[in-house]
């Protein structure tokens, strides 16, 4: 470090700094964001699997021949014409059914063609836009929250494990600044990664209509419908950031975090669905499909005290989007206004 | 104005299972702007503690004391006055995946820095051909100094140094302290130095502080605190030392023999040496009084007040 002694105009003068404004934070926020390798990584590896799903898919879907089109359709009307002979028998046996329920209700509508989709019975269907584009959406909804969920908690999880977030408060020393300057340039990512991923999915779709695509008129409506859908996804991942944000800013590890997210995924939403069943309402899962999902979301479920026969009655609940978007924004700002106020408050060593 | 004023501080850890512990007992200190104020204390003496408040990464107990930095409070006014602030406390926190100038980059950025400070403070510190690594690559002394490069980056009017040593090797010690010296001696530039290296302070500072239990024990220019923490020891060389040992312990004198000479302890005036070895014949061929280090001083003066159990630094 000979330098040091060597060099005395690079010492001290005058005060380079005074006072930053939050646009200079903002734009360092930024920048860190675009800088760190496990988020570049995290959208690369986004970017590869849809490719790889692409290429999937076109071996999925296929343009059948007349021959394997009248070969599906002769199939349909056996199954039909065997189903709606047990549809009839049931009519038939009321007393089969549990007691007090209508034979209507207990064996379901009558089947007729039209409940029988012709994809159902070839190899290779072709490819249904019209049919599959809000599912698709709601599936690249799910993804891209994903996603967006391990970019949030990566985002402030590494700086708490490296502390360098410490050494931010050094030259601003106001926290909640601090905390806003990711928060936003989160938001900012996230919506972006929304908009990425159901570009991604018209995208796909395009190719496999052009390639293995059905000839089918899309439904009056569908594109309102599915942008309203892929509004409503872009939304969703924006929330799942934040929320894996708030939640890795409240424990203040990445791993955990994460292993807190994969517990209540998989274990406790499961034993709720199991053990009180109409808890379901509130589970963020539920809400999440609800938000997006084109019409929202029925859940169904048995509730309950069984009767003297031990049948259980069915529970048919609706989310809707503004319930469910409420819910959802309502748990992520509770998260995060939660962590920013204990970081804006608690000793930091 | 005074870089750095704290007036009756405190700093209590509530510890979950443990009665709570004060790292900072109703501290007053006072750093006046310009020069080196060395920060000394054992381990557990609250000089981190004391410089996490300063920063206000800590939050001092409610109800008492003033905390001033460059002459405004903290931490309600330390927004206006960071920008004049440069710190590097404890090990340097920075991101391992980024290289060092980006470290920089980010930094100078978030408060307004010319990115043109950033190189300057590399070259600075002598990192400029490694400043494309990645931090984590860097040795131990290379953190360390761009940990310093990043406290210079806003040419700060109070730079707070804490164990800036660390993990350097003998020629980047000698650096560091250079750097410190002159920085002190630009008549711009505070340094608080905290540092447990004894000589570090007493080579470097100009004023010291000495913390014990999370008090200030001594504080004042180095020199004042060294004779403070004197032992008044004098050595006396005479051709007689056996008999000269005799006179004095009959005179009332502590003496030990030292090397061929003898050494009188605790003596409130030399001159009384000298009489009375003249009165019996002897007369002397060299006597000194025996100058303190600060090793010696600290000792001292943390002997006096007893350093805490705890490990709260």
């Amino acid at each position: 470090m000979s330098a040091v002694v060597e060099r005395s105009e690079a010492g001290p003068a005058d005060p380079t700094v005074r006072r930053a404004g939050f646009g200079s934070l903002l734009r360092s926020e930024l920048h860190r964001f675009r800088s760190r390798r496990f988020i570049q990584v995290v959208l690369a590896v986004a970017v590869i699997g849809w490719i790889v799903a692409t290429i999937i898919a076109l071996t999925q879907f296929g343009n059948p021949s007349d021959a394997e089109i009248a070969r599906a359709e002769q199939q349909i009307s056996t199954d039909v014409a065997s189903m709606h002979q047990a549809w009839e028998d049931c009519q038939a046996h009321p007393e089969q059914g549990p007691p007090g329920v209508a034979p209507e209700d207990f064996c379901g509508p009558e089947p007729t063609r039209d409940t029988q989709r012709l994809e159902w019975y070839l190899d290779k269907a072709p490819f249904d836009f019209g049919a599959t584009g809000n599912d698709g959406a709601l599936a690249f909804a799910a993804l891209s929250a994903v996603v967006a969920a391990l970019v949030g908690a990566t985002w402030i999880g590494a700086e708490w494990s490296t502390r360098s977030l410490v050494a931010l408060l050094f030259w601003v020393p106001r926290r909640m600044q601090v905390m806003a300057a990711k928060l936003l340039v989160l938001v900012g990512a996230a919506a972006l990664i929304g908009v990425v991923a159901q570009a991604g999915w018209l995208a796909m779709s395009g190719i496999l209509r052009a390639v293995e695509g059905s000839d089918n008129q899309l439904p009056h409506g569908f594109w309102s419908d599915l942008l309203q859908t892929q509004g409503r996804g872009v939304l969703l991942t924006v929330i799942a950031a934040l929320l894996a944000f708030g939640l890795t800013n409240l424990v203040r590890n990445t791993g955990a975090a994460l292993g807190i997210a994969f517990v209540y995924l998989i274990i406790v939403e499961s034993a709720v669905r199991a053990m009180r069943p109409h808890w379901s309402p509130w589970l963020l899962s539920d809400n999440a499909v609800g938000l997006v999902k084109h019409g929202g979301n029925t859940i169904y479920f048995y509730d309950g005290i069984p009767d003297s026969t031990g049948f259980v009655p069915q529970v048919e609940y609706y989310l809707g989007h503004l319930q469910a978007g409420v819910y959802l924004g309502a748990v992520t700002v509770v998260v995060v206004a939660l962590g920013a106020v204990l970081f804006a408050r608690r000793d930091i060593h | 104005m005074p870089a750095v004023q704290l007036t009756a501080v405190s700093k209590t850890y509530r510890r979950r299972g443990r009665p709570p512990q004060k790292a900072i007992d109703n501290l007053d200190l006072l750093v006046e702007s310009g020069g080196v104020h060395g920060f000394l204390g054992p381990n557990g003496s609250g000089k981190t503690t004391t410089i996490r408040v300063l920063l206000g990464l800590v939050s001092a107990d409610a109800g008492g004391g003033e905390i001033r930095l460059l002459d405004q409070p903290v931490p309600q006014g330390l927004p206006d006055v960071i920008g004049g602030v440069g710190a590097l406390v404890e090990t340097p926190l920075f991101f391992p995946g980024f290289t060092g100038r980006l470290n920089l980059q980010l930094l100078a950025e978030a408060a307004g820095v010319p990115k043109s400070r950033v190189e300057e403070c590399l070259e600075l510190v002598d990192l400029s051909d490694r400043a494309d690594d990645r931090f984590k690559g860097y040795s131990l002394g290379m953190k360390q100094r761009l940990g310093i490069a990043a406290a210079l980056l806003k040419s700060p009017r109070l730079l707070i140094l804490d164990e800036p040593s660390n993990g350097l090797d003998p020629a980047g010690i000698r650096d560091v302290r250079e750097l410190i010296r002159r920085l002190g001696s630009d008549g711009q530039t505070t340094v608080l130095l905290s540092s447990h290296l004894l000589a570090e302070i007493q080579q470097v500072c100009d004023h010291v502080s000495i913390l014990a239990r999370g008090r200030c024990v001594a504080s004042g220019p180095v020199g004042e605190v060294l004779a403070s923490g004197g032992s008044g020891d004098v050595l006396v060389q005479v051709a007689d030392p056996t008999a000269a040992a005799g006179i004095l312990h009959q005179a009332g004198f502590a003496v030990s023999p030292a090397d061929g000479a003898l050494l009188v302890h605790s003596v409130p005036s030399p001159s009384e040496i000298t009489r009375v070895l003249a009165q019996s014949g002897l007369y002397l061929e060299e006597l000194r009084r025996v100058t303190p280090d600060l090793e010696s001083a600290f000792l001292a003066i943390t002997e006096d007040h007893p350093a805490g159990s705890g490990d709260q630094a």
